[in-house]
């Protein structure tokens, strides 16, 4: 009796083992036939884009598994620095096109051809190359257009007697129209000064009042000194919005994303100085204030006559590229062919509420909004994008720098002389 | 006999076997060995390298290059050094209410005050949330037209609804008073497990002889548990000084300006916003030596005090 049931647990026991061990074997088959991919990103389009794009990309190469590592994109540096310190982490990253690239690039293999090949029907990939030149190496491909507008609320601007179809268009117009918002009680100019937001979204719009684009090749290479009077002149501009009463009290302690966008989609407010595509766009704007409401426009021309008054301060939104510690190269590489295929356009603009670069995109698929038309056109006249080709402590010192000004801390010539000490010491312009 | 023997050397008072080692030494060695091989992989090394690296050049992420002391003259040139050191000092004249404001409430809750289980968690449960998720918090909250004002409003207290993350000294108290906020639970913790020490009869005596509040914080509790607020103060300056990154990073980004801005974040955005490895490091050995100087002088007061006591 007792050899019956000692032999029966044994042989179900061996049968078990065998079960588990002929089933563990299956998915570890499978996985020596995956590779997976850590990508870096901070998920521009949205979070609904990005599921669509990785299933997309799956379902192309079946061999591939795709894993997201999502950042802020205000927090982005403060990540992705200790991976390039210790070079390790992610096979693909995002990174802004411009110096930010340049300064990174270090962090990233130099595209071979046939990769470069792929993104062959973009309107332009120059911001993933060094210099913004195609015939330096390349970095990484880009996929969709990226820059700055001001958005209004048609509502606020009818409230406070203005024309909500003829939005102010100079930097006079745009100080009366702000008289007349405050004195409904609403705030002007939605803005909130920490982070790099004042470099990439205010400080590119008053300067295109002031330089022009050699001037602009002058700032990447670091030959145009802050104490210019050009650079003086947008600094003053600037200092304008705060100190005018233009813009909330509460922008020198915060961030534009998300709680001075939330000031402007909360509809108190009359304007916001934002981007096209990605969180704080026509799409988010449109769906919190409603889209009949919502109008965008260029910012102001300081001065109206200067030639890049009416360009549209444009840049390839991001680029993605392989790292230069993977060993995944050639996935990664699959990964980066991909984020500018046409396949991808499409989702970015039917899911992403972006505006691709990939020129055979379905025009239909764009969605209706007279925002979105707005913008539609603006770009049409675009120009290099200043904001992104400032080092680090430029970008620092600018937005530290705004905050004091509009504080009463430091004066406009401080600010200048703080701005150049931040040039100096920027290591990829010297 | 053979025990005999082997009890000789112990009675001559020779601790020293034939090799000169004490028995026991290699047992004791291997002990200590993991901790020692951690302390200086993980403390040491990296101590030493950025002791070296601030001595390098780094143009961006690239090989650095040997530089001399320039890293240490940008520093000292830099403005915002000098203004994060400043910054820090300010946090650290709030040392007296970070050691007493616990022991103050520690006292309470050991003498059995009405709820006092409650107020036990309660008082802890702040330090249990993550820095980063009490900066965020504090972010709405401290908002012009936050919970905060909308209740000094309510109260008919507007004049002192201000804008507290804007000015250049209310941003770095309301800093401060998050950082506290968020800490001092550990505080109450730690008294709470020193006063446990003390017998119940030594209470009692205190309490016969009519010993009020006042008197069993300043006689009674203070002398008691001198070695535990010596501990406690080591650990809030050293808190005060390197471990109020995340509520930076959440609440200020050292801003506005750079009005609170404290040195362990310069480290930070100077290593990897500015990309300048070398300066960031030469920040980092200035204040290592800061912190060291000022915890090696605490640490002698305490051992001075103890050893008085002991004679």
């Amino acid at each position: 009796m007792n050899g019956i049931l000692s032999r029966r647990p044994t042989r179900l026991s061996a049968l078990g083992a065998a079960t588990a061990l002929a089933i563990s074997f299956v998915p570890m088959a499978q996985a020596q036939d995956v590779t997976t991919i850590k990508v870096l990103n901070w998920q521009p389009g949205g979070p609904e884009y990005w599921a669509a794009l990785v299933e997309a990309f799956e379902a192309e190469h079946p061999d591939i598994k795709v894993e997201l590592e999502t950042v802020p994109f205000d927090r982005y540096p403060e990540v992705q620095g200790p991976y390039i310190a210790t070079r390790s982490g992610p096979d693909v990253m995002e990174q802004n096109a411009g110096l930010e690239l340049f300064d990174r690039r270090v962090a990233y293999q130099e595209l071979p051809e046939d990769v470069l090949a792929a993104g062959g029907d973009l309107l332009t990939r120059s911001g993933g190359c060094l210099n913004y030149d195609l015939d330096e190496p390349c970095y990484g491909l880009p996929f969709g257009l990226q820059g700055n507008v001001m958005y209004y609320n048609k509502l606020v601007l009818s409230e406070a007697g203005l024309d909500p179809d003829n939005p102010p268009a100079t930097w006079e117009e745009f100080g009366e129209a702000c008289e007349k918002i405050n004195a409904v009680g609403k705030t002007c100019l939605a803005l909130g000064m920490t982070g790099v937001f004042p470099t990439y979204w205010v400080f590119p719009e008053i300067a295109r009042s002031y330089l022009t684009e050699d001037d602009m090749r002058a700032v990447l290479a670091g030959d145009m000194p802050w104490t210019d009077p050009k650079m003086v002149s947008i600094l003053e501009a600037m200092a304008d919005i705060p100190t005018k009463g233009w813009s909330n009290s509460s922008a020198p302690s915060i961030s534009m994303l998300p709680d001075g966008a939330d000031i402007f989609a909360s509809g108190n407010a009359g304007f916001a100085g934002t981007i096209i595509a990605d969180a704080v766009n026509w799409a988010a704007f449109g769906e919190a204030l409603g889209d009949e409401n919502l109008g965008a426009m260029r910012w102001p021309a300081v001065e109206p006559g200067a030639p890049l008054a009416k360009s549209f301060s444009g840049t390839e939104s991001s680029v993605f590229g392989v790292t230069s510690w993977t060993s995944k190269t050639e996935a990664a590489q699959e990964f980066v062919k991909f984020v500018a295929s046409t396949e991808n356009g499409n989702l970015l603009t039917e899911l992403g509420g972006g505006i691709p670069l990939n020129a055979n995109v379905d025009p239909s698929l764009f969605p209706k909004s007279s925002a979105l038309e707005q913008i539609r056109e603006i770009i049409k006249t675009p120009t290099i994008h200043v904001g992104v080709l400032l080092s680090g402590q430029e970008a620092d010192a600018l937005g530290r720098g705004w905050q004091e000004v509009a504080l009463g801390r430091l004066t406009v010539d401080d600010w200048v002389e703080r701005m150049q000490v931040a040039l100096e010491e920027s290591p990829g312009k010297n | 006999m053979s025990i005999q023997t082997r009890k000789v050397p112990i009675r001559s008072g020779n601790p020293r076997s034939r090799s000169g080692l004490r028995p026991g030494f290699l047992l004791i060695a291997l002990l200590v060995l993991p901790a020692l091989i951690l302390a200086v992989l993980f403390k040491l090394v990296p101590l030493l390298r950025a002791f070296w690296l601030s001595f390098m050049k780094t143009q961006g992420f690239y090989e650095p290059s040997f530089a001399g002391l320039s890293n240490y003259q940008a520093m000292l040139r830099d403005p915002t050094f000098e203004q994060s050191f400043y910054n820090a000092f300010m946090v650290f004249l709030s040392l007296p209410v970070w050691v007493f404001m616990p022991l103050i409430i520690a006292l309470l809750l050991f003498q059995r005050t009405p709820g006092w289980r409650f107020f036990r968690a309660t008082y802890f449960l702040p330090y249990m949330i993550a820095p980063v998720v009490v900066g965020i918090m504090f972010r709405q909250i401290l908002a012009p037209d936050g919970p905060i004002n909308a209740l000094l409003k309510l109260i008919g207290l507007a004049p002192l609804a201000i804008e507290w993350l804007n000015g250049p000294n209310s941003a770095l108290f309301s800093l401060t008073a998050v950082a506290l906020w968020s800490f001092f639970g550990l505080g109450v913790l730690t008294y709470l497990s020193g006063l446990s020490t003390v017998p119940q009869d030594v209470v009692e005596a205190a309490r016969l002889d009519g010993a009020g509040f006042w008197r069993m914080l300043v006689d009674f509790a203070l002398p008691l548990i001198r070695p535990v607020v010596g501990y406690w103060t080591v650990l809030c300056m050293s808190g005060m000084l390197i471990w109020m990154f995340p509520l930076v990073y959440a609440l200020t980004r050292g801003g506005p300006g750079s009005a609170t801005m404290l040195p362990e974040y310069l480290v930070f955005i100077t290593t990897f916003e500015f990309l300048n490895r070398g300066k960031g490091a030469a920040i980092g050995m200035a204040l290592f030596v800061f912190v060291s100087l000022i915890s090696t002088f605490v640490v002698r007061q305490m051992y001075r005090e103890g050893r008085g006591k002991r004679q």
